[in-house]
Order: structure tokens, then C-alpha cells, then sequence
């Protein structure tokens, strides 16, 4: 058990609850400056296509419309890792692919201008498949990409980012090994995260080189240095509205951004940039495509002696965060299996299709739903119960691993055993596991199987995290952490921390803005980094505050400042709490500012294991999710509803649905995506929510003051292959593709009751 | 969305005038529920200058039983017909129908009107103009089909030509089984189409300048039981892979009567006459269940991608007829 908090793991109300119930939180789509214009954006018919000729003449005479730009006049900035993707560009790489920019008085205006663009296009041969796009004479995409494919090295992440899983000698491995298969999975059905609020941003220059971007990131800081280095190393002030959910999706929106700076440094005007959900479907953020192709090797007893084979990764059109994702995937791989030979080689390849840029699951949810569906054909071989499989496998303290920045960390986390023990008495694995391929029940048509999935991420203590902490002279404070709202609750939770560090009201606690003019350096809450790295900042920033409060008070009391505590704005000694002073009594005229600060720490994986039950109508092909069972353990709650509601996310975003039904649909031969709204886009609603259990242990992690660790972002990640299992296992047969359809379902021999 | 004018109009006379007045850049708007996405899409090629809202028409919103039937003013909407105990004791598959549609937001919006002159769900005639540009087809005057070669995963399995859009009408379904029909108001007077007459593969069968303003449902055969059936990859707010209507009349343990309507396996509700004629005189054994079911689809050509709604809606006629054999108690 752990010590008792005063706020920390207790219900405590959402900062912005009641802003959000009364519609009083600004989103993006609420903010309107002064002589604000509208962008809309001329979209490209083609997959691949050169502009060979553009006028913009007619567009440019309409009411209202004060700039139109093509790739003729758009800035030199430069985005894309490497970077290769200007503003806009003569090469059109995808339908939908920017080919020019409006900015009207209104967004009719600018919508109504876009039909008056007269464009000329070469068509040119494109592809969709990774596969395909490799191959020698395949249609090129960038010539200084030869092969369609781009370099793996991902500079921010270090010099020796990590671009493959290598290590031991894989053919001894397979040597040593009772059982080896071979096989392939593909997880390339880029299921779109789809956070309510498409992305939107709004551009004001307010000098030649200072640029101020209103947006709806949750990193705004992390944009505006990206800003900085992609826009020719301008000034840019970045501040975030409430963000109406991201998923990673729109920590770094530098396109829209591009877009409305260039059209407001012509225009002179700012200039709000705000997608349609058709947009938001077809020309924003997708899933990486990935497919795993290779050889496993085990010992009958399911040890995993030596794993090689390809990584085929499909970013699409382009690449800004994919050689991250790969790092990452690579990485956490390696906490799901012990073994001592790997030979994984990651390609990357880009093709004729929307973008897959960044998204929660980060490269690991695309590697592992790829390569565990194949790792299960030696499991069953081997007869090895896959929840036994990871309850071993999963990586433990002093067990080691390469992780992004191409180092080896050693593991001081916690043994996560008694959390999957914990999660599996909840879902009944014992009674429910009849073996591989076998279902748990049946009645008539009706098959139930289930399925187990495991993921962590030792990304939750990534980059540097910077805070300030102020304490004001009417014992309350204000935090300066550059985190936006997306939907965690996070800058809540970091107002928990602080209180708790001060002994002072929740009330007392206030954040400031999320704006880069004003907070310090923060890579922002990604990758479940918000509790420990930017959580460290802040405790740290509130610690250095409170001692700097009580050395003043030190000579009030006239004794060392350790022998003085605090508590709702009074100062007094430890061992005579009555007699006590308030915090202005140092001064009526006195703030005191703490700093905190938080460097890289990959040595801490966070941990979940999801169970998932399904039922699947043999004569129809229809498969439900009856039931997930999510099995954690964060060292501490920090707060527990928002806790409970990041796990009930393994669900949607592009998560445990996008094994039955959440796909974007590519026609192929068109290049488009066909299913750009709610109603095509299959996704799940409230009504059809399966049972969820939260399985949430609390065993101290050695990370900062309250011992946790972050949660959100990994959850979805265990539940597409989890979901793969449990289907095989209902009906028979392993599935080596996402989603399983009931067309597939359907071509299971002798499955019901009609010969045609 | 583009700028458009918007009338209010007093009754169906003006309406139709107005309609008549706008040939071909004139909407009627009720509910507008898929009017409005048609807009935002922007999927059309002719953008209406015009809509006329009918929504406040007085008295078109009745429910009405006599000797001849059930009337429906076109204007009740699918919550009210969803609700109604009247339409869910004796026309219990078009209550369900009803209910199946959309949300419970939609379904306080959508008229019955609405939900029979809807537009396709084909994702080609559907694509937005916004990325790249609307698709031509057929059905908007001129085009190749592209879901014939294209993903056709939702198309229709029979009686496609030229367009092989499914049906996306619900109550058309449970009207089919029903043997409901259409009464319609145009420039020069009104008409009754029935059902099955109403649907084709280009469209439908509404005139330039005429309106839909009631539904019709004949008396029902004495001792008929119902049921609907629909299936979609997910429960609500999901239009129909398959869907079927059935209506039995079981007397002494043998059907005198059967109806059995599939939806959005064609252009519009088909009826499966030949299962129906072979369960006639028969006692409906699992064995002369499976065997209609299986003639239900008889002479499906489905395309590339849809051959398993041929199989769901074998299994759906199948339960579906199971379930309305087995209310005859």
C-alpha cells in the first residue's frame, strides 16, 4: 500500500469540467481574430500527377478572395523527414495532395474559388502496395528516394537512432530451436484515430520573422521548434486551444501551418485553416501500413530462441514521423519477447496515398499486431499458452533492451506478473483458454474464442520536460508547462501533483496558458509521458518553489528552513503547527519561482495487457466484442477516472476495432479513400460498447515522488492481434490479414447450416 | 457549404409549384437528414439554387387506419412510426424498420418521406468534391460505373444496370413485405406507385416536379405474423448490408401465405417470389425453411467483392421466417 494523499489517486473534478459542459472551453474552431481570413484548399483528383499548367486568374478576381497561391509563389519552407515536402509542389503524390491555397473573407468564398482554379495535370502511374512500390520499375515518388524508399535515421532521436532489431546470431538461433515456422501478417488497412475535432490552425505574422500559430496541437512547443527549423529558423509563438482530441494525431500539424502562414504573409491577414471531416478522413493522418514477413524459432517450452525477417512499413506519401515509429516499434518489440537472436530488418517505403504520420501506438501497435499473429503459429505448434507466453516474456527489471536512441537500457522498472495474473482471474482465462484454434463455447451458429494481447513503452520517459512553478503571495500558485488539454486530463492531473508537493487547495492551483511565449521548453504529452517526464518537471519545479519559500521563512522563524513545512499558505515549524505565518508574511511583495526540469529516461516501460472475448455468427460472419478485460499496473493513480477512461480507449482510435471493422478504404485502382465520413468509416458508438473490466494494481515504480507512471497512450495497442487470436480461436483458423471481414468468416468450410 | 435559397412553403400545391418552377435546381427539404450531407459533399453536379421546406407543411404527418389500410403522411417522422403502438402491434416490421434507421437524433428528424427519396449510399456517387473532386457516374447523368471494377463490397447482388447501387431505404423493405405503395402530388396530379415499382437501377421513379405525400399499406391478411430483420457491421447508425421483411400466414400448420422482401441486395426491395410460391401449401420443416432460403437469392450475380451477401442473406431469410413461423401460436 502506498502512502495516503491529500489529491493524488483521489476523484477530483476536471480544471476544465465545467468550461467544457457550459461550452465555454475555446477549441479552435471558437477562436476569431480580427481581420481573420479563411483557407480552403484546391485538392489534387490525381493518385500521381505533375502540374502542367495552372492559372489562378479567374479564382483571384472573386469577391472576397484575397490570396490564392500554387507551388509558383508558396515559400521555400521545407517539412517531411528527410525533408522533403515544400508548401505545395508541381508533383501531386496523392488524391487529395494540396495543388493550391484560397484565403477568402469567408470560407464560402474560399470554397467557391477553388472551382475557378484552372489546372492542367499530367497523370502518372501510381502504386498503393509497399510490396509493389519496392519492386524494380515501379512508379517513383521522389527522385532522391530511389526504390520509394526513404532512410531510416531519425536524427532527433540521436545519432544512432534505432533502425533495426539486431543482435545474436539468428541461424544458431533457429539451430537451437524445437520448432520454427515461417509465415506473414499484414496490418495495412490504415484505420484513421479520428479524434472529433479535425485538425485547425490559425496563422498571424506579426513580423517579418515572427510568426504566432493558435492550433489544435497537444505539443505546442514541440511545434513551435519544428516551426523554427522547417520555416527557415523564423520566431514562432505557438499556442494551443483545447484540443478536441488528437491521439497523436496533431501534435505537430506543420502542414496546415505552412498553408495558412503562407497565405496570411500574402494576404497580410491572419488566416484560419480549418479541415472538413472529408479533409480530416482522406487528407490528414492515417495509420502506418506495416507487414511482417520471416522466420520464428522456439523450444517446445515456448522460449523464443531467434526471430528474422522484414518489417515492410507503408508511410504513404510522405514521412515526418514514421523513422520514429520505426525506432520505437523496434524497441518495444524487444520488451514483449526475450530473445537472445534477432535479425528484423524495418523498410520504409512510401507510396500514392493519404499520409501516415504519427499515432498513438507509435510504430509498436503496427510492428506487434503484424509479427504476433506469425509468432502465434509457433506457439500453437508448440502448444504454449500465449498467456503464460508473455506473462514470461515480458520484460522485467534487469533485463535489457536497445531502445530508440540505439542504446541498451536495463529494465528498473517493476515485474508486471501480478497485474497479468490479477487481469486473467478477472477475465477467466483458465476457464476460457481451451487451446489454440479452439473456441471457448458454442451455441448453434454461434462461436465465442478469446484472445490476449501485451504492450509497453519505455518512450515514458522520453525527451526533456521543463516547468516552472510560481508561488504567489495569496497562497496560490501557477504552473508553466507547456501541455495543452487533449483530453487526458492531463494538466488537471499536473495541478493534483503540485498541490500535493505545497499542501494547498486544488483551487489554489492554476496553469498557465499553453503557449510557448510564456513556459518553458516541454516535447509535450505524448507517448504516455505526461505523468512521469512531465510530471517530474513539475514536482520538481513545486519542490524548488517551496524551498525557496521556506529559506525565506527560515529567517521569520528564525530556524533552518528544513525544520519548516507548509501547508494551504502558511508557513510553521514541523513540530509547532499552531503558531504559524502566511506565505505573504515573507513578503507582501514577494512570488517565489521554482524550475523543474526532466531529462530522458527509457529504463521505466509502462505495461497493459488486454483480454478480449468475442462471439462470432458463423452463418453470417458477424463478430462481436462481448467482452475486454484491461489488466494494468502504474505505480500510483494519479487520477482515477481519467485513468479508467484512457484504458476504456483501447477501443476506438484506430485501436482493438481496427481488427473487425475501423479501416480506410483504398480503392486501388482510383487511388481514393471511399470511406471519408462516420457512416462508411465503421466506428464504434456508445451503444455498442462491449463489457470492459479495469484490472488496476498500484505497486510503487521508482520514478518520481508518487512513484507512477504514465498510461494513456499504449492501450490500444495490444487489442488488434488480441482480437485476431480470440477470432481464430472461435472459428478454427489463424488470419494473417486486419480486418477480419465477414466475407472471411464466411469462406470458413462447413460453418453453418446452408449449401447453396 | 455552398450559398442556396430557402423557402418555407404553406402546402403540397406550392411545393409543387415551386418544384416545377426550379426544374433541376430545386430540392425539397424535410427533415434533411442526407439532404444536408449531399450538400456538404458538394456530390452533385448541379448544386440546387433552391430548397423548398416542407417540413411545416400542416397536416401531413398522419397516421391513419381504416378499411383500407394504413395511410402514412409523408411527413411522420421515423421516431413517431418507430413509437407508434398502432404501427408496432399490427405493422410491426415496418415500426422496426423505422427504428432501425440512423440515430435517435435522425430518427426525431428523418421523415418516411425522406427515407424512401433519399440519395444511394454508393461511395463512388457518394465521394465529396473536396478531395479531388466528385465522381461522374451513370446515375449522375454520365460515367462508368466504377464499383463494377472498383470496391463493391456493398453494391447489389441483383438487378443492377448500368448503376449498382443498393437500396438504402429501410421502410422500403418492410413496405415491400407489406405491399405497401406511394402516393405522390406533381404538376399534373397525383398517382399510386407501388413499392416495387418505385425503385430502379438510375434512381427512382419521382417524375421532375413530383413529391411523395403519403404511404400506403392495404389491409392485412388475417392471422399474418412479421418480422425484420437487418444486418450491419455495426448495430446503430449503419445502413443495411442485407436486410429482410417477411409476413407468414400459417393456418393449421401449413403457410397459406409468404412474403419475403430483401433489402439493399438490389436497386430496390425485392421480393423473393419463387421462395415465396415454393413455401405455399407447405409446413414450414427446417428442411422447406432452408430450401426457400436458399431459392430466396436464386439467380444472384453478385460482383467481385459481395458474393457473401449472397450467403448473409440467405441466413437472413432463413432466421427471418424461423422467427415469423414460429409467432403463429
Amino acid at each position: 500500500m502506498q502512502r495516503e494523499y491529500r489529491f493524488i489517486g483521489r476523484e477530483t473534478a476536471r480544471k476544465d469540467g465545467l468550461g467544457i459542459v457550459r461550452g465555454r472551453e475555446k477549441f479552435i474552431d471558437d477562436l476569431k481574430l480580427p481581420g481573420m481570413l479563411q483557407a480552403k484548399i484546391l485538392r489534387s483528383p490525381h493518385p500521381h500527377a505533375l502540374i502542367k499548367y495552372i492559372d489562378t486568374s479567374r479564382a483571384a478576381k472573386l469577391d472576397g478572395v484575397k490570396a490564392v497561391l500554387t507551388y509558383k509563389d508558396t515559400p521555400p519552407w521545407k517539412g517531411g523527414l528527410p525533408p522533403h515536402l515544400g508548401v505545395l509542389s508541381n508533383v501531386l503524390r496523392y488524391t487529395g495532395d494540396a495543388v493550391a491555397l484560397v484565403a477568402a473573407e469567408t470560407e464560402e468564398a474560399a470554397e467557391m474559388a477553388l472551382d475557378y482554379i484552372d489546372v492542367e495535370y499530367v497523370p502518372l502511374e501510381a502504386v498503393y502496395d509497399a510490396e509493389e512500390a519496392i519492386k524494380p520499375g515501379a512508379p517513383q515518388l521522389y527522385p532522391q528516394f530511389p526504390g520509394n524508399s526513404f532512410p531510416l535515421a531519425c536524427p532527433w532521436m540521436g545519432e544512432n537512432s534505432l533502425q533495426e532489431v539486431a543482435m545474436g546470431d539468428v541461424e544458431r538461433g533457429f539451430a537451437e530451436a524445437d520448432i520454427v515456422v515461417e509465415g506473414s501478417c499484414r496490418y495495412d488497412n490504415i484505420p484513421n484515430p479520428l479524434p472529433l475535432e479535425p485538425p485547425g490552425v490559425i496563422a498571424a505574422w506579426e513580423g517579418p520573422r515572427d510568426l504566432t500559430v493558435w492550433s489544435s496541437t497537444q505539443t505546442p512547443y514541440f511545434l513551435k521548434m519544428m516551426l523554427h527549423y522547417t520555416m527557415g529558423r523564423i520566431n514562432v509563438r505557438s499556442i494551443a486551444a483545447h484540443c478536441g482530441g488528437s491521439f497523436g494525431t496533431k501534435a505537430v500539424p506543420w502542414q496546415l501551418v505552412f498553408y495558412a502562414a503562407a497565405l496570411a504573409r500574402v494576404s497580410k491577414r491572419p488566416v484560419k485553416l480549418f479541415y472538413s471531416k472529408a479533409e480530416h478522413f482522406a487528407a490528414y493522418t492515417l495509420r502506418l501500413g506495416s507487414a511482417f514477413s520471416g522466420k520464428i524459432g522456439i523450444k517446445k517450452d515456448g522460449r523464443v530462441m531467434a526471430v528474422a525477417g522484414e518489417w515492410l512499413i507503408n508511410s504513404g506519401y510522405c514521412s515526418d514521423a514514421a523513422q520514429g515509429m520505426v525506432a520505437v516499434g523496434c524497441g518495444e518489440v524487444q520488451l514483449l519477447i526475450r530473445c537472445p537472436n534477432w535479425a528484423v530488418k524495418p523498410k520504409l517505403v512510401c507510396t500514392n496515398r493519404n499520409a501516415s504520420k504519427m499515432v498513438r501506438g507509435y510504430g509498436g501497435q503496427e510492428l506487434e499486431a503484424a509479427f504476433l499473429p506469425v509468432l502465434n503459429l509457433a506457439l500453437a505448434k508448440a502448444g504454449v499458452d500465449p498467456f503464460v507466453f508473455f506473462k514470461q516474456n515480458y520484460v522485467k527489471p534487469g533485463d535489457d533492451y536497445f531502445w530508440r536512441d540505439g542504446n541498451r537500457w536495463v529494465c528498473r522498472g517493476i515485474d508486471y506478473s501480478a497485474a497479468m495474473e490479477k487481469g486473467a482471474e478477472v477475465f477467466g482465462w483458465k476457464e476460457k483458454w481451451k487451446g489454440w484454434l479452439k473456441p471457448s463455447s458454442v451455441d448453434g451458429p454461434h462461436r465465442t474464442g478469446v484472445g490476449v494481447g501485451v504492450h509497453g513503452n519505455a518512450d515514458v520517459g522520453e525527451d526533456v520536460s521543463e516547468a516552472y512553478v510560481r508561488l504567489d503571495p495569496d497562497a496560490t500558485c501557477v504552473i508553466y508547462s507547456c501541455v495543452s488539454e487533449h483530453g487526458t486530463g492531463q494538466r488537471s492531473s499536473l495541478c493534483k501533483m503540485v498541490a500535493e508537493v505545497l499542501n494547498i487547495p486544488l483551487e489554489a492551483v492554476s496553469l498557465a496558458p499553453p503557449d510557448s511565449l510564456v513556459n518553458p521548453y516541454e516535447f509535450g504529452p505524448v507517448g504516455s509521458r505526461g505523468t512521469y517526464a512531465i510530471g517530474s518537471a513539475v514536482i520538481r519545479a513545486a519542490e524548488d518553489a517551496k524551498r525557496k519559500l521556506l529559506s525565506r521563512g527560515a529567517a521569520l522563524f528564525q530556524c533552518p528552513a528544513e525544520e519548516l513545512e507548509t501547508k494551504d499558505g502558511f508557513i510553521f515549524r514541523k513540530d509547532d503547527p499552531e503558531n504559524k505565518l502566511p506565505w505573504k508574511a515573507t513578503g507582501f511583495d514577494q512570488t517565489y519561482m521554482g524550475y523543474g526540469r526532466f531529462e530522458p529516461d527509457f529504463s521505466v516501460p509502462n505495461f497493459v495487457m488486454i483480454f478480449v472475448e468475442v462471439e462470432v455468427d458463423m452463418e453470417t460472419g458477424k463478430i462481436a466484442v462481448k467482452r475486454v478485460v484491461g489488466a494494468t499496473d502504474v505505480g500510483q493513480i494519479i487520477d482515477p477516472q481519467s485513468l479508467l477512461h484512457q484504458m476504456h480507449g483501447c477501443l476506438g482510435s484506430a485501436g482493438l476495432d481496427s481488427a473487425i471493422f475501423e479501416e480506410s478504404v483504398l480503392d486501388k485502382k482510383l487511388g481514393r479513400i471511399l470511406n471519408p465520413n462516420m457512416v462508411d468509416y465503421k466506428w464504434r458508438t456508445f451503444l455498442e460498447l462491449p463489457v470492459f473490466e479495469a484490472v488496476i494494481l498500484e505497486t510503487p515504480i521508482n520514478t518520481h515522488l508518487f512513484n507512477s507512471v504514465g498510461f494513456g497512450e499504449i492501450v490500444t495497442s495490444p487489442a488488434p492481434s488480441a482480437v485476431l487470436m480470440a477470432v481464430s480461436n472461435a472459428v478454427g483458423r489463424f488470419f494473417d490479414t486486419y480486418p477480419i471481414t465477414p466475407e472471411m468468416i464466411l469462406q470458413t468450410p462447413g460453418k453453418g447450416r446452408l449449401k447453396a | 457549404m455552398k450559398p442556396f435559397r430557402h423557402i418555407n412553403v404553406p402546402g403540397v400545391a406550392e411545393a409543387v409549384d415551386y418544384l416545377n418552377k426550379f426544374p433541376g435546381s430545386s430540392r425539397l427539404i424535410a427533415g434533411g437528414t442526407d439532404l444536408l450531407g449531399v450538400l456538404k459533399d458538394d456530390i452533385l453536379p448541379a448544386y440546387p439554387e433552391l430548397l423548398i421546406n416542407i417540413k411545416a407543411i400542416p397536416g401531413l404527418d398522419y397516421l391513419r387506419e381504416d378499411e383500407n389500410g394504413l395511410s402514412i403522411g409523408a411527413l411522420v417522422k421515423l421516431a413517431f412510426l418507430a413509437r407508434s403502438p398502432l404501427v408496432r402491434e399490427k405493422y410491426k416490421v415496418l415500426a422496426d424498420a423505422a427504428r432501425s434507421v440512423g440515430t435517435p437524433q435522425l430518427r426525431n428528424m428523418a421523415t418516411v418521406g425522406g427515407n424512401l427519396g433519399q440519395e444511394t449510399r454508393c461511395w463512388y456517387y457518394r465521394y465529396p468534391h473536396g478531395i479531388g473532386g466528385r465522381i461522374q457516374c451513370q446515375r449522375k447523368g454520365s460515367g462508368p460505373c466504377l464499383a463494377v471494377g472498383g470496391d463493391n463490397r456493398y453494391h447489389v447482388i441483383m438487378g443492377g444496370k448500368g448503376c449498382f447501387a443498393a437500396c438504402p431505404s429501410d421502410l422500403a423493405t418492410a413496405l415491400a413485405a407489406l405491399e405497401g405503395s406511394i402516393k405522390t402530388e406533381g404538376a399534373g396530379g397525383g398517382r399510386i406507385i407501388s413499392i416495387g415499382e418505385f425503385f430502379h437501377p438510375l434512381g427512382n421513379a419521382l417524375k421532375a416536379g413530383e413529391m411523395i405525400v403519403e404511404l400506403q399499406v392495404p389491409p392485412l391478411p388475417a392471422g399474418s405474423r412479421q418480422h425484420w430483420l437487418k444486418y450491419t457491421l455495426r448495430e446503430p447508425v449503419d445502413f443495411a448490408v442485407v436486410s429482410v421483411a417477411v409476413l407468414t400466414v400459417l393456418e393449421a400448420g401449413i403457410c397459406r401465405e409468404a412474403r419475403i422482401a430483401l433489402g439493399a441486395v438490389a436497386p430496390g426491395p425485392l421480393r423473393a417470389l419463387q421462395a415465396e410460391q415454393f413455401l405455399k401449401g407447405k409446413e414450414p420443416i427446417p428442411e422447406v425453411l432452408q430450401e426457400a432460403a436458399v431459392l430466396a437469392v436464386q439467380g444472384a450475380k453478385p460482383l467481385s467483392k459481395n458474393g457473401y451477401k449472397v450467403e448473409i442473406a440467405r441466413v437472413l431469410v432463413l432466421r427471418a421466417l424461423e422467427a415469423s413461423f414460429a409467432g403463429h401460436k
